[in-house]
Parts: C-alpha cells; structure tokens; sequence
C-alpha cells in the first residue's frame, strides 16, 4: 500500500509528501471521500435490485429491511410473463440494432466528409450543425411530429433508427477521430484514382475500428434508453419498446389488477439489465473515451 | 484554339463547371447525413418558428397571428413559474452539480490506489441513464414515513420528509438525481484535463517551496481554468434542457414548483394542446441553447496561450 505512494512522482502531492504523517491522513481521507462517492453511484442502484424482490407489503416497514424475505427468482419470472416482456425486448433489441447502423453509417459518412473531403461549402452545414447541437429535440417535437404524421411513419420504426443518423454528438466523436488519422493515406488514396465513396470504406473505416466500436455502444445504451420519440410514435401496444411500456405501466398503476410497486420495481431491474451488461463487457470503451468526445469542439 | 482558353477559364460557365466537377462526389456524400439532419433537426426548429407565429388549428399552422402565442405564454403564470424555477435550477445545478465533479476529479487525479475501479463506479451511472432509473429516484424519495430514506432520517433523528412534494425540496432533489447521472461524465473530462498538467510546472513550484494550496491555486487551477469555463456553460445549458426528471418524478409539481421551460413547451402541446405556446416557449428556449452553445464554442476552441495569466505571472515569478 505504501510502496505505490512512495513512487508517487506526479500531481499535486507526491512522495516527498506523503514522507509527513499529515500527508497520508489526509490521503486517506482522499480515498474515504471517493469510496463514499463510489457508495453513492453504486446503491441507488443496489437498493433498487434488493427491493423488487420484495413482496408489496415490504417496501415500506418499521424498522427498515433492506434486503427481502427471499430472493425468489420465480417472481422475476412471473412478471415477465405477466407483462409478456418478450415482445417488449424485441422491439428494443430491433430499435437498437437499426439505430446502431443509422449512427455509425450516417454520422460517419458526414463526418468524412466535413474532416478529410471537405467539398465547398461544408463549413456552413458544419456551422449549422455545431448551433443546433445542443438545442433537444423536444423544442420543435410539434414539427417534427407533424413531419412524422405525413409521412404516416406513426407506429413504425424507421423515424427512430434514422433519428441517431442525426446526432451532432457523434458526428464530432468521428470528426475528431478523422482529423487524427495521417493525412498521406488519403493522398496516396487520390493518387491510386479511388473513389471518395471507395476511400470511406477501404481506407477510413477499417483505421476506425476504435471510434466506430465507442459510437455504436454509446448508441446502443441511447438508444435503449431512449424515450420521447418512441413513446410519441409508438401507439401500438405491440410496436412498445420497453421504456415506453414501463412509463405506461407506471402512470396507469393501480389501473391494472396484480401490478404494484413491487412488480414495477422489479420491471425497472429487468430493463437496467442490459445496460449494465453493456458497460461490464465494454467498461473500457466507454470510460475512456467519454471523456474526449465532450471537450473538444 | 490557344487564344480562347484563357477567356473560357475565366468565364462563369466554365467557373461553375469546374467547381462541379471538384465536388459533386463530396456533396453527394454529405447529402445522406445532411437531409437526415433536415428531417430530424433544422426543418422542426424552422418550421417551430412559423408555428410559434401562427394560429393553429390541432398542430397545423393556420393563418399568420403576430405576437399573440408570446403573448399568451408571457401572460400565463406557469410559464413565470418555469422561468423562476430555470433560476433555481441553475443555482441548485451550480451548488450541486457544478462543484462535485470538479473536486471529484481533483481527488481522483491524485489517487493511486483502486483508480480504475473509482473511475468505473463514478462513471457507472450515466451508462444506465434513462427513463426506468428516473422512476428509480421516484420511489426513493417515496415520503412514506416507512420507506428507505425517511427511515435513515428518523434513525438520525430527523422528522420525515416530504421530498419531492415539498415546494422547497422538488429542484435541489431533482438536481440531485441529475448529478448522480450526469457527475460521472464530467468527472472523467476533469480527470483528462488534470492529467494533462505538465508534471516540471509543479516540480517548479515545489522547488520553490509552494505549499499544497498554493501548488493548487497557482498551477493546478490555471490549468483547469478552460474546463471549468467549458463546463461551467455546459452545466447552464443542460438546465435548459431538464425535461424527464420533473416530468417522471413531479408531473411538474407539486403546483409548478420544479415544472422546466421544456417541459412546459411539451405540456403546452401534449396537454393542453396548445401548438402555438409550445412553439413559442421551444422558440424561447433554442435561442437561448443557441447564444449559450455559441459561448462554449468559443471557450473550447483549444489555445495554446490560453492558459491564465495567474500561471504566467506565477512562472515568470519562479523562474527568477
């Protein structure tokens, strides 16, 4: 333990430092305050795990119980299939996977256009897509629901796949990524006479792998999360993703016999899942590059 | 033949021609992403301005009313509530959700034991970000005297509270829950902004026998000045954007007291089916997000001299 602040070399307290005895309560103190930290990221989460495996009269008790009588999987089960949640997860899965390819392919493509073919007068879409970039969608939700109507994609799919091939926030992941890639290879590529179309797939994409890995889970977890569009278009009870159902469930509770906190509770568990396993598999991906898409411009 | 080519170089015809030719494949490139962003992003906000200017019949536009949606709104006292509420969202998001990840970030750039394993659990958060988690906080400010946090206060000896349907508590709550999400992304900007500190800047200051505050307030803080800047406008502009927290946990309540401007354009349309108050307050508020987004633009441009004078003067000091 020691060892390692010993050979502490850089930042604001080094090892000469941490020779004072202060020094080191004060590094404990450090590593108590992010461990409280860590503790207030991870237990809301945790509480809501142990709690939707209570029954409907445990959430609330004096004195408090954190944990249920039991942890009987046969409730998770249970409402699964009360629900039908398959069907749920699918329509979620088939979002997410168009998405996914919207976000990649769209974002993508227009950023290799503004970074390395720069045709004139992309600097003012550029401009026009670096002021909008911040400004939701929920603004103009009335226009862009009427667009929608008329172009009768109510109850389908299409509106939320291509909606994520429009997002700034991408679009500026893959420009900057673009920009860092050595300029010769696109020379060599108008050298040899291949195609700009040509030079994005041969050339671009395979030297993205990173960047288009990190925009496809970032669209992944978005897009599974997602809610406005879907719940505005989604009318029909068999196209729901599962956010739309859960927010459903939630506001007609008491409306639907059996259905109570607990198995909403337990609902929202269910629809978490996924996520976490995203970042489990992925931790990498996402913490190290969450971090440089939101400085630079 | 020799003699023509000059004139036809320098003519309009050929002019236009030569720039098609240069960049018809480009353009034709953009063109995919550029009507996507038509469809989804810049035809909605235009046409929100026509409609916010127009009378309406359902959510068509019908027919040119001068200023009398803005009039509408500006004379209806929810749309007061909100832009107070936008106030104390801001003092609550600057209080809260400002100050955290910085001195969050700070502690992390100097630990060294368990980094990975404080990164990813500070992180974890934004990745299960959503409406279910919303939901989430709902029932954990459930102001049942039995539930989880009202029995952790009565273990200290605190009354129950209301939570969320206390009037005083609804916006520092819903800022809570906002920076439980959010802190973890901007902990993480933080974190690679303090890395990138030049390790000889505070060996100079060691060297000179700067104490722990002076090493923080003379090098590390004139470092971070850009990011902080940068987050600072970014953490206003996310407060023009709070839309599913109050709309989840509060409906906007209790009576207004955490209803945000968003979420009133989207009340407006959805509720009262009220286009043109919606369009006006959408109107209202994409000004606003742009004039802010063009003042974070221009703070993260990256500058090699922009690091503070405090710094420079400190350097020339020191290195006397």
């Amino acid at each position: 333990m020691l060892k390692r602040l010993q050979s502490k070399s850089g930042g604001i307290l080094t090892a000469a430092d941490y020779k004072k005895r202060g020094f080191r309560a004060v590094y404990v103190l450090i590593l108590f305050i992010l461990f409280v930290a860590v503790l207030t990221a991870l237990i809301p989460v945790l509480w809501l795990f142990l709690s939707s495996f209570k029954e409907a009269g445990e959430l609330t008790s004096t004195p408090y119980h954190l944990f249920p009588k039991a942890f009987d999987i046969k409730k998770l089960v249970e409402v699964w299939n009360m629900l039908n949640f398959w069907q749920y997860f699918l329509n979620t899965i088939i979002v997410v996977i168009g998405a996914v390819i919207c976000s990649v392919l769209f974002n993508g493509l227009l950023a290799y256009t503004f970074a390395i073919v720069k045709p004139k007068g992309y600097k003012i879409f550029f401009a026009l897509v670096m002021a909008s970039y911040m400004i939701p969608a929920i603004t103009s939700i009335v226009p862009l629901y009427n667009q929608i109507v008329n172009m009768q994609l109510i109850n389908s799919y299409i509106p939320l796949w291509f909606m994520f091939g429009a997002n700034a926030y991408y679009l500026i992941m893959f420009k900057n990524y673009f920009e860092s890639l050595p300029k010769a290879l696109f020379e060599a590529a108008e050298m040899d006479k291949c195609g700009k179309f040509k030079t994005f797939f041969k050339i671009v994409v395979p030297m993205s792998r990173p960047i288009i890995g990190v925009v496809a889970i970032f669209t992944m977890t978005a897009a599974w999360s997602d809610f406005l569009l879907p719940y505005l278009i989604l009318q029909d009870e068999s196209m729901m993703t599962v956010m739309v159902k859960i927010y459903n469930l939630q506001s007609t509770m008491g409306s639907v016999q059996g259905f109570g906190p607990d198995k909403l509770l337990m609902i929202l568990t269910i629809s978490i899942l996924p996520q976490i396993l995203i970042f489990a598999i992925f931790q990498k991906q996402i913490t190290g590059s969450s971090a440089a898409g939101a400085v630079k411009e | 033949m020799k003699n023509n080519l000059p004139e036809e170089r320098s003519s309009l015809s050929y002019k236009a021609k030569r720039l098609f030719k240069r960049n018809w494949s480009g353009w034709l490139l953009m063109l995919p992403g550029l009507l996507l962003f038509v469809f989804f992003v810049w035809a909605p906000l235009a046409q929100n301005v026509i409609l916010s200017f127009s009378e309406t019949n359902g959510f068509e536009a019908a027919g040119f009313n001068n200023f009398e949606n803005y009039i509408r709104v500006f004379e209806d006292p929810m749309f007061t509530k909100a832009l107070a509420n936008t106030f104390k969202y801001i003092f609550w998001s600057i209080i809260i959700g400002f100050l955290v990840p910085v001195f969050l970030g700070l502690l992390l750039s100097e630990v060294v034991h368990f980094k990975s394993f404080f990164r990813l659990g500070i992180y974890f958060p934004a990745i299960v970000s959503g409406i279910a988690v919303v939901i989430m906080w709902s029932y954990l400010f459930d102001p049942n005297p039995g539930a989880v946090l009202n029995q952790i206060l009565s273990a200290m000896g605190i009354p129950a509270s209301q939570f969320l349907s206390n009037p005083k508590l609804t916006i520092p709550l819903i800022v809570v829950t906002m920076t439980w999400r959010g802190a973890g992304g901007t902990v993480l900007v933080y974190l690679s902004a303090l890395q990138n500190i030049d390790n000889s800047q505070y060996e100079a200051a060691r060297m000179d026998g700067a104490g722990v505050c002076s090493r923080i307030w003379h090098v590390t803080l004139p470092h971070i000045k850009p990011t902080i800047r940068m987050l600072f406008i970014l953490q206003i502009i996310s407060v023009f954007q709070v839309f599913y927290e109050p709309l989840v946990m509060t409906s906007g309540g209790p009576d207004g007291a955490s209803v945000s401007l968003l979420l009133l354009s989207y009340q407006y349309a959805f509720q009262s089916f009220d286009a043109g108050a919606s369009a006006a307050v959408g109107v209202i508020l994409a000004l606003i997000i742009i004039a802010l987004t063009v003042v974070y633009l221009r703070l993260s441009t990256p500058k090699k001299d922009k690091i503070s004078r405090r710094w420079k003067k400190y350097a020339e000091k020191t290195s006397k």
